[in-house]
């Protein structure tokens, strides 16, 4: 069947914002989906509350819309637009969602709007447990014994009839698995299923029989509508079944089924998708039963996902492009392959000839006090994904890739049972076995290690498979690694000694320099930094060199060579003979164009998001647009940046000095690009420095384009900038750094508390916390690792400042303002977790253009070019600067679709000599106000305390727009999908400094016909200003109505918390807030964010807003 | 079997009959590995593959760890390898997988498809030792061994793909490092595998009744290297007669009474003047009578030779188990298991996807008096996947709907072929 003609135009909905469980995978196939629509001629309108993603680019789609992603919302854009179709598939649950609600409830019908993919009915089918279970029973696939409950009382009389523990509880139609899990006993079959009650969108969730243990399966099926199926991928999981296939390491191809296992799923798989009536692409998930052979279908995704987008890195194949065509008429039979291109369509089963493993990335390096436990719900941000030969080199560059801080696996002590980052005495102490069966038993981060670590001390393959019920294959993999490494620790003799054998062996099996140095070392206790040079990773990348092994690059080409390739998309790996055909580069020397290398950003982790991946995709259009090959180096399978017509040539590569190096090697580049690839890539700067001249005896001439790297080290470190910023009059808070507890000590005296404190060096603002006096420090200090190179740095705190963020662009002459942010919070709270507007809302224009003026000096002063962002804070009309990032920002997406300047493009123009005169920038967009949200990952980390301070927490972030102030902030408040309630009960209860200040907003709420409940002292202040408050206590109170009682039983709707100290978790507060996480009840923690609030349930009383279409045409150079 | 034992023949038949559907057991390759095998030494055999182009491949012995000479092919099935080892269209070659892990879950009892392994060298990037599957008997290493079959691992198999891509296939030799001299002059004398008569190696020598009494019209399969899994699917819904290449139609009729013709995959070259020839003119008689008659790889070749179809020898053929086969009457697509390289030319669009050589049958002609349609084409590079016979209740396919090792899309073929009996059969009666 060819494109359908009767479909004109077509609504694509996105995901929102990134969020542990729908992460940066649906702007990847978004926007492979906009781009294969659009060339197709079809008249595409996207919505997406996102600001962050390169989906909605004003040049993605025809209409953009940044519009919370809410049923109600959603129509009002269709009823502007009127488009013919709608496809929902490619905005994971999200759009999944509000795409069946709107089905449901006759909207789609009233409207005329068809809804293409897979339908309604389909949809239904995979979603409803029961339905599911229905359709696999009426063809004999075989499902875990389960029932459906709706209620509490359904759920005990389920169990019983199950009659085994423990069970599988599992809430239907939700996000990741939210809200279910493995339980034990009734009590915890109720805690988690009333939970999980209140999760589902159907108030429903599964109880059923546990096949914890099994292996778990996962096959990526397309199929159009004349009925052809393929199966694109097979992945394994490496965890058996009972944690999340978004928590397992996965491995592609599946490596234990033989051949007639793999067909007997294959079919059951094609059998289903048929029997649903699925088009497009889709997920079947299967648990196996390695010593029976016996089958359970899990679950079925009628709908790309997290795992469609890896299956699509891990072939080539693109999932999400092919079925945006098959959901407009397509049959598969009629696409060509794009990887091979003519001769071959996309009616046919990639076969790798590598193997690819998938990790996932945690955030339990930031979330220290967060349950690491890893079950059916999700708790990682993130992925790498790394390709190799063989399993065991694909395992060790995925773990590299994961920056984690710790490269390669190291023996383990009991400095990891602390996770103190070196812990002097205790690194010197091998972790008990009784722990390691711990680690081993429980799935958790740690799990891979800790079976490295086994085998490391010699344990049997049978014992292993006992613990871990993990299938022996992967165990004899881990096994073969250690025995390796132990080849290494045993190898006599210098490094200058290794033979070609020996290092090749290693090589092959994924072992990077730095791995092969620390192992040689006896893996020291003081840490893999601190082996000298002499015997350290450069001196076996030396002697590697000098034995002239270097990566050979395999392309990733869907066919294992079967078919000449014409997709540039490589990985490394280390094979004896010389490269030859479509892996090699031809003629490199005598290419005309320039070759431009940008630096990716690496997994999704709190702190490093999608706005990174978005400033490469910018960098690669632009070096492209300059008539330059632009090649990307990054890890991440869910990224834009790692599609395979996004750049020139990519490398699927850990974000490593090595693996960068060989690429340069390979590549012959001209220029590297470290500004876009967040901390990832600026981190990279310094080592990169160190081995530029080595590299330049290998034959390379690379520069590091854009701001030089002593400007990189001027902007980032404390010293050189304090001196700075001296020498051209800017104030900066005071501060000092040190690296021994009496420094520090001596540094706060000075600087007088509160100070606020952090590690020198990092992301996200690890580490950082505001403390109020000596005691505080003790603690702080008690818990923080010192270190020569590690100092902390102590700073002043400013109270009560207003923090402003700057994103610029200097060109070496002029410096290009994006945008000057005003946060809704105080200084204080972490600047990627702040809410955030442009234009500042309350900043006199004189003090904006002192801001401006700053921020120029410090471009041009600093010798900026390229991107840079600066974070400012106004306290008492004194201007601060606070830090300046050399590099793109989390803002910078932002920024661009706020003002419709496209920053990230102007300043990579900029690194490759660009001047802004020489380039066509548009113009400002001004009329509407844009208020940027985050979103936190609380309701999936427990034990983490849900209220922004300091250290950075939020997962993403949201966009309202509007010429109103309040409405654009009331439709980013929507967008973060917690509900703006607007009637019922508030509780109110401050800390006794702003007692007097919150009265304001309490006499508002009572006007709004709120009934407020405060706590005793609270309520004392608002009796006294003539307010009607209830009185509700504490839990330390004990005494009724308490505060969670009230929550519980549905009388509170919003709460205002302002806690004593905004990082201590005051244990009262902490439990309230993460009941009002668990209950979706919306909770400010500062009082502008109570204003704002307040503001916004006034602005959502006023009716529906209206939907702001993203007007920017950026001009085409 | 008469006479002297040849390396496949696969079929025991002590262990009949019932009057059923199902097949009787077959002798299986993996049954060896009952027994324990002598040990082998610790020490590795550094090994060279050399190629006719002049590349050479160090790497290590595995196996028989001797030496092994043939037309070297590639597969990119990721599983199966036990299948493939043991499918006789193999013989003569040296077979090279693409995917890099072989033997992850060993070799299993009763899943070989026939009695041997066929390549007469094998060419891994990594033969998995520690098998782990729970029908596991033994690793592929053992597996080579017992068959005295020599392997050669830790080869660059991407690189070597990459010649095949780009030179067609091509002879090669497999031996110790230390006799590279020696092995340099076997592959200076090599001659193709294809002028040898392979499929006289491979199959059976007299008829045997595998399901006799089994209420269903009885098939005459031709064996030119039969596969267990064609036969199971046979005796599934026919009285089957497992028979020699070369046997008469006019014995089948008169001696054995058929209903029904089928005619096997095999190795080499279909327009070989040996048994294949003999087939040949045992299924165009048939087709020219109104028989019945379907026919698989290599009878599917033949069947186009006996129709006046020219065959040729591929570049590479097509071998895994991720081919695409589009059916031109129903516009759908089917994934399929192909193991062949050799084709029927397409009448209209000429030999495509053509060997460097051009080896080609030339002219041929046409025995059974009808035309063969293109029914089948491979969607990638559209050469001919199966043909429907013009007026007569016959049809061949390129590929494998038995699968073994492949995906089952095509299975509905033996119901198709069930119905044009039974079909015929009304109409006879």
């Amino acid at each position: 069947m060819p494109r359908r003609d009767d479909i004109k135009s077509i609504m694509i909905l996105g995901s929102g914002p990134i969020r542990i469980g729908q992460a940066a995978e649906f702007d990847f196939s978004g926007s492979q989906a906009c781009t294969a629509l659009r060339e197709d001629g079809f008249k595409t309108i996207l919505v997406n509350s996102n600001p962050a993603t390169i989906q909605n680019d004003p040049e993605m789609a025809d209409r953009v819309y940044i519009e919370p992603l809410l049923p109600e919302v959603v129509r009002s854009i269709m009823e502007k637009e009127r488009p013919d179709a709608l496809l929902a598939g490619m905005g994971g649950q999200t759009a999944l969602n509000i795409a069946t609600d709107l089905a449901h409830a006759g909207v789609l019908d009233e409207l005329g709007i068809e809804l293409i993919g897979s339908d309604l009915e389909a949809i239904d089918k995979a979603e409803d447990r029961d339905l599911f279970k229905r359709v696999c029973e009426s063809i004999d696939l075989p499902v875990p014994f389960a029932l459906a409950c709706n209620s509490m009382d359904e759920v005990l009389k389920a169990a019983d009839e199950i009659g085994s523990w423990p069970l599988l509880v599992r809430p239907a139609f939700t996000l990741g698995g939210l809200g279910g899990g493995t339980v034990w006993n009734i009590g915890q079959l109720v805690e988690v299923a009333s939970l999980g009650l209140r999760k589902s969108r159907i108030n429903q969730v599964l109880v059923e029989e546990s096949i914890l243990g099994w292996q778990e399966h996962e096959y990526e099926v397309m199929r159009d509508a004349s009925d052809n199926c393929i199966v694109v991928c097979t992945m394994e999981n490496i965890d058996p079944m009972g944690v999340h296939t978004g928590e397992s390491v996965v491995v592609a191809p599946q490596q234990s089924l033989s051949d007639s296992d793999h067909q007997h799923l294959r079919d059951c798989a094609l059998r289903l998708i048929r029997a649903l009536n699925i088009c497009g692409g889709c997920n079947v998930q299967f648990a196996y039963n390695q010593a029976t052979g016996e089958v359970r279908v899990i679950e079925v995704n009628p709908r790309v996902s997290r795992s469609s987008a890896l299956a699509s890195k891990a072939t080539g194949y693109p999932i999400a492009r092919m079925a945006a065509k098959i959901a407009v008429g397509y049959t598969l039979d009629e696409l060509p392959n794009p990887i091979t291109g003519h001769g071959t369509t996309a009616a046919f089963e990639p076969t790798l000839d590598y193997c690819v493993v998938k990790i996932p990335r945690w955030p339990f390096d930031k979330f220290r006090t967060a349950d690491r436990t890893l079950g059916t719900s999700m708790k990682s941000t993130g992925e790498v994904m790394a390709i190799g030969r063989c399993f065991e080199e694909a395992f060790l560059k995925a773990w590299s890739s994961l920056e984690t801080g710790e490269p390669h696996p190291r023996p383990l002590t009991r400095a990891d049972e602390s996770d103190g980052e070196g812990m002097a005495e205790r690194a010197n102490e091998q972790l008990s076995d009784s722990t390691l069966v711990e680690w081993l038993s429980i799935a958790t981060d740690k799990r891979m290690g800790a079976l490295y670590e086994a085998f490391r001390r010699g344990w049997p393959i049978e014992r292993v498979h006992e613990i871990t019920r993990m299938t022996r294959w992967f165990l004899y993999r881990f096994q073969n690694l250690a025995r390796a490494e132990a080849s290494i620790v045993e190898h006599f003799g210098s490094i200058g000694s290794i033979d070609a054998h020996s290092m090749r062996q290693w090589k092959q099996l994924g072992f990077t320099d730095a791995h092969i140095a620390d192992a040689k070392a006896g893996f020291p206790a003081s840490g893999w930094k601190k082996i000298p040079t002499a015997a350290g990773e450069s001196a076996v990348m030396k002697r590697r060199h000098e034995l002239k092994i270097h990566p050979r690059y395999r392309m990733v080409d869907s066919c294992a060579a079967e078919f000449a390739a014409k997709t540039p998309y490589y990985y490394s790996t280390y094979e004896g003979s010389v490269d030859s055909g479509i892996d090699t580069l031809n003629n490199i020397e005598e290419r005309l164009k320039e070759r431009m290398v940008v630096i990716g950003s690496g997994p999704i982790r709190i702190g490093q998001g999608i706005e990174f991946d978005y400033g490469c995709v910018h960098a690669v259009g632009a070096i492209r647009q300059s008539g330059r090959d632009a090649i990307i180096i990054n890890n991440n399978p869910e990224t834009v940046s790692t599609d395979f017509d996004t750049s020139d040539r990519l490398y699927f590569e850990p974000l490593t000095l090595e693996c960068i190096s060989e690429v340069l090697l390979r590549e012959r580049a001209h220029g590297i690009l470290l500004q876009f690839g967040g901390q990832t890539a600026i981190n990279l700067a310094l080592p990169f420095e160190s081995r530029l001249p080595y590299l330049k005896e290998m034959g390379l001439d690379t520069k590091v384009m854009g701001t030089s790297i002593d400007a990189v080290d001027e902007a980032s470190d404390r010293q050189r900038f304090e001196a700075f910023a001296n020498r051209i009059g800017l104030r900066m808070p005071r501060g000092a750094i040190g690296t021994t507890a009496d420094e520090v000590r001596s540094a706060a005296g000075q600087i007088g508390f509160p100070v606020l404190i952090r590690p020198s060096y990092v992301l996200g603002g690890r580490g950082m916390e505001v403390l109020a006096d000596e005691k505080q420090l003790q603690a702080y200090l008690d818990e923080a690792y010192l270190a020569s190179d590690k100092p902390l740095l102590v700073d002043e705190y400013l109270g009560h400042a207003i923090e402003l963020d700057v994103d610029a662009a200097c060109d070496g002459e002029q410096v290009l303002i994006g945008a000057v942010m005003e946060h809704l919070e105080e200084a204080g709270i972490h600047s990627g977790d702040s809410t955030c507007f442009i234009p500042t809302q309350t900043i006199s224009a004189t003090m904006v253009e002192a801001v401006e003026k700053q921020t120029e000096q410090i471009g041009l002063g600093l010798g900026i070019v390229g991107c840079f962002n600066i974070q400012f804070a106004i306290q008492d009309d004194r201007l601060y600067v606070l830090e300046v990032n050399p590099r793109s920002s989390r803002t910078l997406p932002f920024v661009a679709k706020a003002t419709g300047v496209p920053m990230a493009r102007i300043a990579a123009r900029a690194t490759m000599g660009d001047l802004f005169v020489q380039q066509s920038i548009p113009q400002r967009r001004t009329g509407l106000v844009c208020v940027k949200a985050p979103v936190f990952p609380f309701i999936k980390l427990t034990g983490l305390d849900p209220a922004p301070g300091p250290e950075m927490k939020s997962t993403g972030e949201v966009m309202g727009s509007d010429p109103d102030a309040d409405v654009a902030y009331l439709k980013a408040r929507l967008a973060t999908e917690i509900p703006v309630n607007t009637a019922g009960g508030a509780y109110v209860t401050v800390r006794s400094a702003d007692k007097e200040n919150v009265v304001p907003m309490v006499r508002d709420l009572i006007e709004l016909g709120f009934t407020v409940h405060a706590t005793p002292g609270t309520a004392d202040v608002m009796r006294r200003n003539g307010l009607s408050v209830k009185t509700a206590y504490r839990i330390t109170d004990s005494k009724q109505p308490d505060a969670l009682n009230l929550m519980r039983s549905g009388d509170i709707q919003f709460v205002i918390n302002i806690p004593t100290t905004s990082g201590g978790a005051v244990r009262d507060g902490n439990m309230m807030r993460r009941l009002a996480v668990e209950m979706n009840i919306p909770f400010v923690t500062t009082l502008s964010g109570a204003r704002m609030e307040v503001a916004a349930i006034r602005a959502a009383g006023r009716g529906p807003t209206v939907p702001q279409r993203l007007k920017v045409s950026y001009l085409k150079d | 079997m008469s006479g002297s034992v040849k390396a496949g023949g696969g079929f025991s038949p002590g262990r009949l009959v019932t009057p059923s559907g199902d097949a009787p057991s077959f002798t299986d390759a993996a049954d060896v590995l009952k027994h324990a095998l002598p040990p082998v030494p610790d020490e590795e055999v550094p090994g060279l593959l050399l190629l006719a182009d002049g590349s050479r491949f160090e790497g290590l012995l595995f196996g028989a760890r001797e030496s092994a000479e043939g037309e070297l092919v590639f597969t990119t099935g990721m599983t199966g390898f036990q299948e493939s080892l043991t499918d006789p269209s193999f013989a003569g070659q040296v077979l090279a997988f693409t995917y890099p892990l072989i033997g992850n879950y060993g070799v299993h009892l009763g899943r070989s498809e026939s009695a041997g392994i066929w390549p007469r060298g094998v060419v891994v990037r990594h033969a998995m030792r520690n098998p782990d599957h729970r029908d596991s008997v033994a690793g592929i290493d053992e597996f080579l061994r017992a068959h005295g079959v020599t392997g050669i691992e830790a080869i660059d198999t991407r690189a070597v793909t990459r010649r095949v891509r780009e030179h067609g296939t091509l002879l090669c030799v497999i031996g110790a490092a230390s006799d590279e001299r020696s092995l340099k002059q076997r592959l200076a004398e090599l001659t193709p595998p294809d002028l040898e008569d392979l499929v006289n190696e491979v199959s059976l020598d007299e008829p045997i009744l595998l399901n006799p009494g089994f209420n269903a019209p009885r098939l005459a399969a031709l064996d030119c290297g039969i596969k267990y899994n064609i036969l199971r699917e046979l005796c599934r819904r026919f009285e089957v007669l497992w028979c020699p290449p070369d046997i008469a139609y006019e014995k089948l009729v008169s001696d054995w009474n058929i209903d029904a013709m089928f005619c096997s995959n095999g190795p080499g070259d279909p327009a070989h003047p040996g048994k294949a020839t003999a087939a040949r003119m045992t299924i165009a008689e048939a087709v020219s009578r109104g028989m019945p008659t379907m026919g698989i790889c290599l009878g599917h070749q033949l069947l186009g030779l006996a129709c006046g179809l020219t065959t040729y020898k591929m570049r590479y053929g097509h071998r895994g188990a991720n081919q695409p086969v589009l059916d031109l009457l129903s516009r759908t697509v089917a994934i399929t298991s192909q193991n062949h390289g050799f084709a029927v030319e397409d009448p209209e669009k000429g030999m495509l996807a053509a060997h460097p050589s051009g080896a080609n049958s030339g002219p041929q002609e046409n025995l059974a008096g009808v035309e063969a349609v293109v029914r089948y084409v491979n969607a990638n590079d559209l050469t001919v996947e199966g043909l429907d016979i013009e007026s007569r209740p016959a049809f061949s396919v390129q590929y494998h709907p038995e699968a073994c090792p492949g995906p089952h899309d095509a299975a509905p073929l033996f119901e198709r072929f069930s119905s044009i009996v039974a079909e015929h059969l009304r109409g006879g009666e």
